[in-house]
């Protein structure tokens, strides 16, 4: 087979719902890789940027959740962007690198040369042509994503600055390792499979040699995991690092890890101003005279319906069946399918659960702190906010009805 | 004879405990909320009772089939598309209510929890010869809800006042009915409050009579008021002798234990507690005013009150839980953990102390 003709998969970890709790209350009604950021399922941001790469023969997303939760969406997305789409569910947690082995004999099926790894909940340019060209010339087993970035978190990587091999990967530092993170998104030859079984065993020969039961094993201050429970980071990047077989490719755009709500939006608003360059018929567009005013990035559903005398952007994204009303301003927020908003209201640094509904003249926002955990204002499933009524940093559970206004706090 | 239970919808006022259960299955003293009401239903002789329910009625039915079989009475439900208020739902209930018979049937709110004196009520209804009867209950804040003003010597209602600001009375509506039929021709189908629309005309027409509840009651729809409900319950227990409270060294005051829970050397039980099915309480562990669900494991040296533990969680060693809090199911509290009031939504962990209360999501 020539070079030119060899064929590339890409896998997803989309994770699953014991891990979730970071995400409630959106996460009781949906699993999060289907929570939309800019009209989108946020798996459908890195599955999209898969299809720009060239022979690639399928897509796997790999989780726990269980498989009923991504049929439809999984069929709908193999249909529309014509290429195999799959969702191959873990029987017990692996760890990151374990449950790619795992299912390495279908990941192998097309015979790839190179397999993409990314994580569902990263949102960044993906930019996977470059790396996989920086990767072909590297010549390594392991190509990380990486970016320069000291603002929330230590870097944990070191990378050669002349050759971009990867030297040395430490998990979580406590200290200053240098400013280079790692951005959750790998390219690796099918040698990767080679080195996860080669951890497995070399952790079996280590048990048998110290005579300890698995049970012992776990007790143990080294706290030494099941046989067939591989991490990436540690057991891969980690102890690999230096040895000429992983290489990192730096991206200079955006990067952003959506483990919260309050991230999701600016997350969604990321996206968004990408659309402006990738895909500017998806944005909306409107002057206010016989639609509505738009200012800024905006994604409006086909099926939505906003008044003309709306205003609605910066940063907004809404979903199926919204009805926006007469006067209502929104700002910086997602709102979810079958949503109301009625006369005159306004959404500020909010997300709006499904089939809500925003009394006239009520206020809902927020400060707009994506990490603080009142920093934007989310409303689950069916939450009636009634007439007038304000509510500022709170978080309401689904199915409550707000008749008075509140301020800084959970609704259960 | 027939009873319309009106279970309503999410719960949402018990949370983090309904995130798990429909509420109507939430355990109270060690049986689940709708059953204490259903099984007095059946003893003053009631043979269908129908739940006028919005959430998960399949959940909620499914659970109840055995019952249905065991008790002998027939268990159905009546689902609003959309809120039907405090009187619709009887009038969406009207055909499944009304048999021909001529028989009143009851009307109770699912979150009240009583002596259920439905005999001593029946005979009220049947001696005064009105429409329709309501208990009421006394309280020593009637402020806080609806006043019914009635009559002292016969019961006969004169009026509503919700929330007054001047005493007119210390009666308030306790969520209990016993209607005649042809209340339901009173109610059409939308959503209409009986308190607010259907009981004044009646009450106007002097066919609205009040039956002093006799005995406690309680709203046990709110983790505070569950708890002080415990209490009045349990109280309640003792004043009828019952063997069902636990007696041992290591009791004190009114408790409630599973046959199936397991309690360690050392510890003091007690009072207003209830430990449910396949409990573990570790050896030196002190329990006062909570109720500790199903599957739950308190583990030694703790110290736990005024709190509820959601089913199949675990509390640490030497950890101190108090003042309200709530965890969910399966929660596990770390050891030697401080709780002040701390509600902890389902599948959490606690590693580190919670001093005052907050939400933990």
């Amino acid at each position: 087979m020539e070079i030119s003709e060899q064929k590339v998969v890409a896998v997803i970890m989309v994770g699953g719902p014991t891990k979730g709790t970071r995400f409630r209350p959106l996460s009781f009604n949906t699993p999060k890789p289907l929570f939309p950021l800019a009209g989108q399922p946020m798996v459908h941001h890195p599955i999209s940027a898969c299809k720009r790469i060239s022979n690639l023969a399928q897509i796997f997303l790999i989780g726990f959740f269980e498989e009923r939760e991504f049929t439809l969406y999984v069929s709908s997305i193999s249909n529309e962007l014509k290429i195999p789409v799959r969702y191959l569910k873990e029987d017990k947690p692996r760890g990151s690198a374990g449950g790619l082995y795992y299912f390495r004999n279908i990941i192998m099926e097309d015979n790839p040369s190179h397999i993409f790894l990314l994580n569902c909940d990263v949102c960044c340019s993906f930019p996977l042509t470059n790396m996989l060209e920086a990767h072909k010339r590297y010549g390594g087993m392991g190509t990380v994503l990486v970016s320069a970035e000291t603002a929330n978190q230590f870097g944990e990587l070191v990378a050669d600055p002349i050759t971009k091999e990867l030297l040395h990967y430490t998990e979580k530092p406590e200290t200053f390792v240098s400013d280079l993170i790692n951005c959750g998104l790998y390219i690796f030859t099918p040698d990767i499979f080679t080195a996860i079984q080669e951890v497995s065993t070399h952790r079996e020969d280590q048990a048998n040699l110290r005579h300890l039961s698995t049970f012992e094993a776990l007790q143990s201050p080294t706290r030494a995991f099941p046989l067939d429970f591989v991490r990436l980071d540690q057991d891969i990047l980690s102890p690999f690092a230096g040895k000429k077989q992983l290489y990192t490719y730096e991206t200079m755009d955006f990067w952003e890890q959506i483990k919260t709500p309050g991230m999701s939006l600016k997350c969604s608003g990321l996206y968004l101003s990408q659309f402006r360059f990738t895909s500017p018929d998806l944005l909306a567009g409107g002057d206010g005279t016989r639609s509505a005013l738009i200012v800024g990035d905006v994604y409006v559903h086909p099926s939505a319906k906003v008044h003309p005398t709306a205003k609605i952007g910066p940063n907004v994204s809404i979903s199926a069946n919204v009805r926006v009303g007469a006067g209502a301003r929104l700002i910086n927020c997602i709102v979810l399918d079958d949503v109301e908003v009625q006369e005159n209201a306004v959404v500020i640094n909010s997300i709006v659960g499904w089939k809500s509904s925003i009394g006239k003249w009520s206020r809902v926002q927020a400060d707009g702190d994506y990490n603080a955990k009142l920093g934007i204002t989310i409303l689950g499933e069916a939450v009636m906010v009634e007439d007038e009524v304000v509510v500022i940093n709170s978080i309401v559970l689904p199915s409550k009805t707000l008749n008075l206004s509140v301020q800084d706090e959970i609704i259960l | 004879m027939k009873a319309l239970i009106l279970v309503g919808g999410f719960g949402t006022r018990l949370r983090p405990l309904t995130l798990s259960v429909p509420k109507p299955l939430v355990e109270f003293a060690n049986k689940p909320m709708i059953l204490h009401q259903i099984e007095a239903l059946k003893a003053v002789g009631v043979t269908e009772v129908i739940l006028a329910i919005n959430y998960q009625p399949e959940v909620v039915l499914n659970f109840l089939k055995e019952f249905e079989a065991k008790l002998g009475i027939t268990i159905s439900c009546s689902q609003e598309k959309e809120p039907l208020g405090t009187a619709g739902p009887l009038a969406l209930a009207r055909d499944k209510l009304i048999d021909g018979s001529g028989e009143p049937f009851f009307v109770l709110n699912s979150d009240v929890i009583c002596e259920y004196p439905f005999k001593e009520m029946f005979e009220f209804h049947k001696g005064h010869g009105g429409e329709a009867s309501i208990m009421v209950t006394k309280v020593d804040e009637p402020s806080k809800y609806g006043v019914v003003v009635m009559e002292e010597t016969t019961g006969k209602v004169d009026k509503f006042v919700e929330k007054p600001k001047l005493f007119v009375g210390n009666k308030i509506n306790a969520g209990i009915y016993l209607l005649n039929p042809s209340v339901l021709n009173r109610i059409e189908l939308k959503p209409t409050s009986i308190e607010k629309e259907i009981f004044p005309k009646i009450a106007a027409e002097e066919k609205l009579y009040a039956m002093v509840l006799p005995g406690f009651w309680m709203d046990i729809g709110q983790p505070r008021d569950y708890i002080e409900g415990l209490r009045l319950y349990l109280d309640a227990l003792r004043k009828k002798s019952s063997t069902k409270l636990a007696t041992g060294p290591h009791i004190v005051g009114n408790v409630l234990v599973h046959e199936s829970a397991k309690i360690g050397e050392g510890c003091l039980i007690g009072p207003d507690v209830a430990i449910g099915p396949g409990c573990v309480v570790e050896a030196g562990v002190r329990l006062s005013r909570c109720t500790v669900m199903r599957g739950v494991r308190i583990k030694q040296h703790t110290c736990i009150s005024s709190s509820i533990i959601g089913w199949h969680s675990t509390v640490g060693q030497w950890a101190r839980v108090e003042n309200m809090t709530i965890l969910g199911e399966d929660v596990h509290v770390c050891d030697e953990i401080y709780s002040n009031g701390g509600v902890i939504l389902p599948h959490k962990e606690i590693k580190s102390s919670i001093l005052k209360p907050e939400i933990v999501m």
